[in-house]
């Protein structure tokens, strides 16, 4: 059981919008994925949450009061966590700006069939990725 | 001169005439150099024969005439005509402004300031034209038409800052309503899921947060047409004599629903009699919903207080929370539909300003102001003032005037 669990990849989601916290959750979880969303008014407690869950992939509202998604993707760039932007708005400067900050893509809220296929796409691609970036910036 | 309005260069000549007077090309020279001499305004005459102008005679010219040797010996006794200009410049009234001075600029040095014969289309005598009227007429008709490019490009301006507006607007109404619309979607999809597994707990709690999103997003489409029809001036305004301290109780009775359960206390205090308002009770408690429901909101524990009393000349029911407080330089963008949304990508507070912008301007349509004033991290009081003519109490009618 214990085991089970810790094979289970862990997706974070951050918004600002419990209703879409919850859809985005029971929407994506199933036996191979957990998903621990966090509501952030103000981006508060972003970072930490992330350091302490070490997650498999973060998903980040692009415009949260306060802190907006952009910011908050400098700040996990630099943490070298893997996240994908997640936004209302469907827009090309968006993705332009996914692309810019480093984010693993972009997923227009509402469209649930690319949410499931982005999420599971990237999680199955995803073997040491972070950690072989890692190294690359250590050693650049 | 300034009672001329020009609105271009390209006015008639008809509308500038300066004098009609006029002689018979038969006159005396003698008689009409009395004429120049008594009226020291007059500065040209035209000769007309049967109404059609034949000549001009201008005071310099003839003065010139008549003090040089023999002068007056030489015409004295003759015609007018003989010593008059048989050829002046001759316009119709419609000609052109522009067109006219520049045919007077053409005309030889000597004659370059001699007036101009108007007359009408079947070519009789209209009057007379001073090409000193032209020239002032023709710098005031560029400097209105400079005035009037400036006001043209500033409205240019103002325009496309509108439109910016619009679209700004348009782009924001679209992202408030996407939220909802997107929460329905996914909702839909996860009711499915349920009923595939034939889970009745779930169905019912994902139907109850369906039911609410629907509500929320008709909520943002109320208010986004209230605010259309604010806009185009068609938001009726119905007035009706009622009670002030029960829609306050009313609304209070809602932000304790609204509050759920924080720990927020709602507290209601007005003057124990029925305080009686000739107003468009809707509007008046949209607005102060508005306000307690924008409270419940952004307050996380402490009190909201609705108060009602009468100040001055004024009823004024002041809402005031223990929240979190508005920053002072954010104060002034609050009354302005998306006025926290600069732009979707740098969102800094929550919220559409839809609601304050709505009572904002139906406070105005019902005759009062609101105003606001707040420490961030304190709290913030809005307030919500009706004049008092508009007041009645049991019994009497309180009227300053």
């Amino acid at each position: 059981m214990q085991n089970k669990k810790s094979i289970k990849k862990k997706v974070l989601v951050v918004d600002d919008d419990e209703m879409h916290l919850y859809t985005t959750k029971e929407l994506l979880q199933d036996d191979r994925i957990e998903v621990i969303t966090h509501k952030s008014k103000y981006g508060i407690g972003v970072t930490n949450l992330v350091r302490e869950l070490q997650p498999d992939l973060i998903l980040l509202d692009v415009n949260m009061p306060g802190l907006s998604g952009d910011k908050l993707a400098k700040l996990l760039r630099w943490r070298h966590s893997p996240f994908i932007f997640y936004s209302s708005n469907d827009e090309d400067s968006l993705r332009e700006l996914a692309s810019r900050h480093g984010a693993k893509g972009y997923i227009c809220k509402g469209d649930i069939a690319e949410l499931k296929n982005r999420v599971n796409t990237y999680l199955s691609e995803q073997v040491s990725t972070p950690l072989y970036e890692h190294i690359l910036t250590k050693i650049m | 001169m300034q009672s001329v309005i020009v609105q271009d260069h390209a006015i008639p000549v008809g509308e500038l005439i300066t004098s009609t007077e006029l002689e018979l090309p038969q006159t005396i020279v003698n008689t009409v150099a009395e004429r120049f001499f008594s009226t020291t305004t007059l500065d040209a005459i035209a000769l007309v024969e049967e109404k059609k102008p034949v000549g001009l005679v201008t005071r310099t010219k003839l003065l010139f005439a008549m003090f040089r040797r023999f002068g007056f010996e030489l015409y004295g006794k003759n015609p007018i005509l003989s010593i008059a200009d048989k050829t002046p410049l001759i316009v119709p009234e419609n000609k052109p402004l522009h067109e006219v001075i520049d045919m007077a600029l053409e005309r030889p040095p000597q004659d370059i300031y001699d007036e101009i014969i108007v007359v009408y289309p079947d070519g009789s005598y209209r009057g007379l034209l001073s090409i000193k009227q032209l020239v002032i007429q023709q710098s005031n008709a560029l400097a209105n038409n400079i005035l009037q490019k400036e006001i043209a490009s500033a409205r240019a301006q103002e325009l496309e800052k509108i439109s910016q507006v619009k679209s700004q607007f348009l782009a924001n109404v679209t992202h408030e309503l996407r939220s909802p619309v997107n929460a329905i979607i996914g909702l839909a999809e996860l009711l499915r899921m349920a009923a595939e597994k034939n889970s009745m707990e779930q169905i019912k709690e994902r139907l109850a947060f369906m039911i609410s999103s629907a509500a929320n997003l008709r909520a943002i489409i109320t208010n986004i047409l209230d605010l259309s029809k604010i806009e185009a001036g068609k938001m009726d305004v119905v007035f009706q004599t009622v009670n002030a301290s029960a829609i306050v109780a009313e609304v209070a009775e809602t932000t304790r629903i609204l509050v759920g359960k924080k720990p927020v206390s709602v507290t209601v205090s007005a003057p124990a009699t029925p305080i009686m308002v000739t107003t468009d009770p809707i509007k008046l408690r949209q607005i102060v919903m508005n306000l307690a429901s924008n409270a419940a909101k952004f307050t996380e524990s402490g009190t909201i207080a609705v108060t009602l009393s009468i100040i001055g000349n004024k009823l004024e029911i002041a809402v005031t929370d223990s929240g979190m407080g508005i920053k002072e330089e954010h104060l002034d963008k609050l009354f302005t539909a998306f006025g926290q949304i600069e732009d979707a990508k740098t969102k800094q507070h929550e919220g559409t300003g839809l609601g304050l912008t709505i009572s904002k301007n139906f406070a105005e349509l019902i005759g009062g102001s609101i105003s606001v004033s707040s420490v961030f991290g304190k709290g913030t009081t809005f307030t919500v003032a009706l004049p008092l003519q508009n007041i009645e109490r049991q019994g009497g009618l309180y009227n300053a005037e």
